[in-house]
Order: structure tokens, then C-alpha cells, then sequence
């Protein structure tokens, strides 16, 4: 009999090289690579073409003011924003800017990280009215705190809500006694999530199998 | 109805009778559409599968109005609180469906920001199963819902099982009556009165 084995998705770094039949030319901007260099000088802190679409790294405390700078370009539209937890020690969240600009064609992938030990960063809201519901849903997620965002509130779970569900360590059935239901009868007291709580202890999310070491 | 005369004489059951088909043949739904279950219950609505055949093709955007809510599509924690209260304001008598996988049990979404099950906090008349269901599936809950409630007593008392007089509020809260167990106040389940034909 064959025995099991779980596969994994292999993870792919990046290749410098790598040619996508898909490209555009619109994704391809050294020029605004170049320009933001020129205004930011250390501000920004490097860049990458991946497969033909380059991705600007700029510096937390510049992101609001290189994002002026973008728009001031033409780039005036920010079609997403959003984070992601890279779990590594040192500059451990991510947060992404897509902008484009629909008069020229072009757009541009803008990134800044974010360290544990200081979760704020300054808002886009200011440039683009677009960023108020993305900031929150990251702040939801990740929290994230973005300074100077006029309502920042947490997006889809509750306002009492004490956990980030999007962050690596948090398991994915929940925790127990986090999230109230309504009782079955009117007046009744809350509930608390019956499901999580009637798992076993060890949330399953850590009991899967992980990668091995390659 | 105090009278013993017409507690469960041939007058009260006949009225039962026009009662329960009366109301067994003009359900009006509340579509709580959740999510992509909803799609599926405007199909049952719609021409095609035509739910007016059964009456019900009156959906309620008002809790005042409905008697049946469909629950389609998963119920989320912070949106189970406001279905909750929905159900609340509707008036008696009233009915549940629970509409596809995801409302019935969580379904695929087995994570942190879904209930499993809106029977946690709903008492469910029926569950259908499937991802989505298909018209025809939520058309055979109705009419499951329809045979419900012609066996159900609307008048007429149900005396093998106690009298409802001795119903405990304390026990029901503004709960619809239930039928309470002659030796005190235990709420009988509803199977009784399907065995008892
Ligand atoms: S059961 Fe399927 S179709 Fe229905 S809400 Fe869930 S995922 Fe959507």
C-alpha cells in the first residue's frame, strides 16, 4: 500500500529574470522608481521588478508624503491597500499601496513594513479618500494603527473584539470566550462561541502538520 | 375555550382545520439573504420555480410582516445578533429555515468569524442541506413547513400531553406556547404531536 505523504506548495523566491507572458508595459516604471528616488533619497529604501511590475519599498514615516508625491505625478487613483504579516523578527508586517494612473496607463506597486514594537504609521487618508475603509479593515485585521485616519474602527469583527484574526499566532477556530452570541430565548445571557470552545483545548490550527526544514 | 365543550370538541378541531390550512398556505418569508444562498432564494421566488404555487411568493422585507424567516447563507457573530433580534420582533406563530450548509452547520467557512450553525441561537423548523441548495430543495422545506403546521393545534387543546394553562412562563419566556408534560412544568418536545395522529 502506498503510503501518504502531504505536499506542500513549493515556495517560490523571487527570480530577478523571470519573464511573465502576461506582462504589460504598464506595470514596468523605473521612471517612477527614479523619481521617487529623486524626491526621497533615503526615504526610499528599495526596489524590485518581479515577472515586469516593479514594487517601490519606501520608509514608514515618508509613505504618506511619497503617496502625495504619486498623485501629484498623475497617479491618482489607489485601487487597494492592505497588509500582511510576514512573521519574521525584525520588520514583521507589510503594508502594500496599489496606484494607478487611468489617463497614462501606468500603475505601481508601493510597500512599507511595519516593526512589532511600533504598530503606527501614518495614514493615506489625507491623499486618497479611497484608503479610509482599507486602513480600517488592516487595522481589524492586523491592527495596524494609522495615524492620522479619522475613524478608525474596527471593519468586520466586533468593536470589542480584543484579538487581530489575520495575525500568524492567531488559531483559526477562534478563541474561546472572545466573540458573544445571543441566547436561545429572549433575555436570555450570552452565549460564548460554542464551537471553539467545545474543541479540544490545542486550538487545531496548531496541531497540522508543518513544513519540514528544506 | 374555557368551556370543556370546546376544548377539544368537533367544533374547535374543525376550526383548527381552516386555521392551520389558512396559514399553512400563505407563509410570507423574511429573506435574511446572507450570502451567496440568497441568489438561490430569489430563484425560488422567481418565475421559474414559482413559490407562489405555495402561497408564499409575499417575501417581507418587514419582521412585522413574516412568518417564516430563511436564514441563507452563513451567519457571522456580528451579524447573529441583529438576526436575533430580527426573529424577535416577528410575531407569533413563527417558522425557521435553515437555507444550505453554511447556516445549518458553518459549512466551509470553519473559522473564527462564523457561527456553526444558526441553531445556536434559532430554534430551526428545518435545515436543507447542499451548497447551495437547489429551488427545488428550499420549495420541499416549505412544504415540509406546510405539513408543520397542519398537524400543529392552533384551537384545540392537545390533552396527551397536559394542558397548556399549565404552561410556566418562567421556563418559556415570551417563547410561542409549548405544550407542558402533565407532572409539571418540562416542555414536551414537538415529536409528540406527530405521534399521535
Ligand atoms: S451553503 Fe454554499 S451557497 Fe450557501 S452560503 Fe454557504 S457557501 Fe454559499
Amino acid at each position: 500500500m502506498e503510503s501518504l505523504k502531504f505536499h506542500f506548495t513549493p515556495v517560490d523566491a523571487a527570480r530577478p529574470n523571470a519573464v511573465n507572458p502576461h506582462a504589460q508595459p504598464t506595470t514596468d516604471r523605473p521612471e517612477a522608481v527614479a523619481m521617487l528616488r529623486d524626491a526621497f533619497g533615503d526615504g526610499v529604501t528599495g526596489d524590485e521588478t518581479y515577472a515586469g511590475e516593479t514594487t517601490v519599498f519606501v520608509a514608514k514615516g515618508r509613505i504618506a508624503e511619497a503617496l502625495q508625491r504619486l498623485h501629484a505625478d498623475g497617479y491618482s487613483y489607489l485601487a487597494d491597500l492592505g497588509g500582511l504579516d510576514r512573521f519574521t523578527e525584525d520588520d514583521r508586517y507589510e503594508v502594500f499601496y496599489n496606484v494607478c494612473d487611468l489617463h497614462r496607463g501606468r500603475r505601481l506597486r508601493v510597500k512599507t513594513r511595519v516593526d512589532e514594537s511600533d504598530l503606527h504609521l501614518p495614514s493615506a487618508t489625507g491623499v486618497y479618500r479611497s484608503a479610509n475603509w482599507f486602513e480600517r479593515e488592516v487595522f481589524d485585521m492586523f491592527g495596524l494603527v494609522f495615524d492620522g485616519h479619522e475613524d478608525l474602527r474596527r471593519m468586520f469583527m466586533p468593536e470589542d473584539f480584543q484579538y487581530y484574526p489575520l495575525r500568524k499566532e492567531f488559531p483559526l477556530l477562534g478563541i474561546p470566550g472572545s466573540l458573544p452570541l445571543p441566547g436561545h430565548l429572549p433575555g436570555e445571557d450570552l452565549s460564548y462561541d460554542p464551537f471553539p470552545a467545545a474543541s479540544s483545548p490545542t486550538p487545531k490550527s496548531f496541531q497540522e502538520p508543518e513544513v519540514s526544514g528544506e | 375555550m374555557a368551556d370543556p365543550l370546546f376544548e377539544e370538541g368537533f367544533l374547535t378541531t374543525r376550526l383548527d382545520y381552516v386555521v392551520n390550512w389558512a396559514r399553512s398556505n400563505s407563509l410570507m418569508p423574511m429573506p435574511m439573504g446572507l450570502a451567496c444562498c440568497a441568489i438561490e432564494m430569489m430563484a425560488f421566488a422567481g418565475p421559474k420555480y414559482d413559490v407562489a404555487r405555495f402561497g408564499s411568493e409575499a417575501m417581507r422585507f418587514s419582521p412585522r410582516q413574516a412568518d417564516l424567516m430563511i436564514v441563507a447563507g452563513w451567519v457571522s457573530y456580528k451579524m447573529a445578533h441583529t438576526i436575533r433580534r430580527i426573529w424577535d420582533q416577528m410575531a407569533d406563530p413563527k417558522w425557521v429555515i435553515s437555507m444550505g450548509a453554511c447556516a445549518s452547520t458553518g459549512g466551509m467557512h470553519r473559522c473564527y468569524g462564523v457561527v456553526q450553525g444558526c441553531d445556536n441561537f434559532l430554534p430551526v423548523d428545518v435545515y436543507v442541506p447542499g451548497c447551495p441548495p437547489r429551488p427545488e430543495a428550499v420549495l420541499h422545506a416549505l412544504m415540509d413547513i406546510q405539513e408543520k403546521i397542519r398537524n400543529d393545534y392552533s384551537l384545540a387543546q392537545d390533552y396527551t400531553a397536559g394542558k397548556i394553562e399549565t404552561l410556566d412562563r418562567a421556563l418559556v419566556g415570551a417563547e410561542r406556547p409549548r405544550i407542558v408534560a402533565p407532572d409539571g412544568n418540562r416542555i414536551v418536545t414537538p415529536d409528540i404531536l406527530y405521534t399521535q395522529n
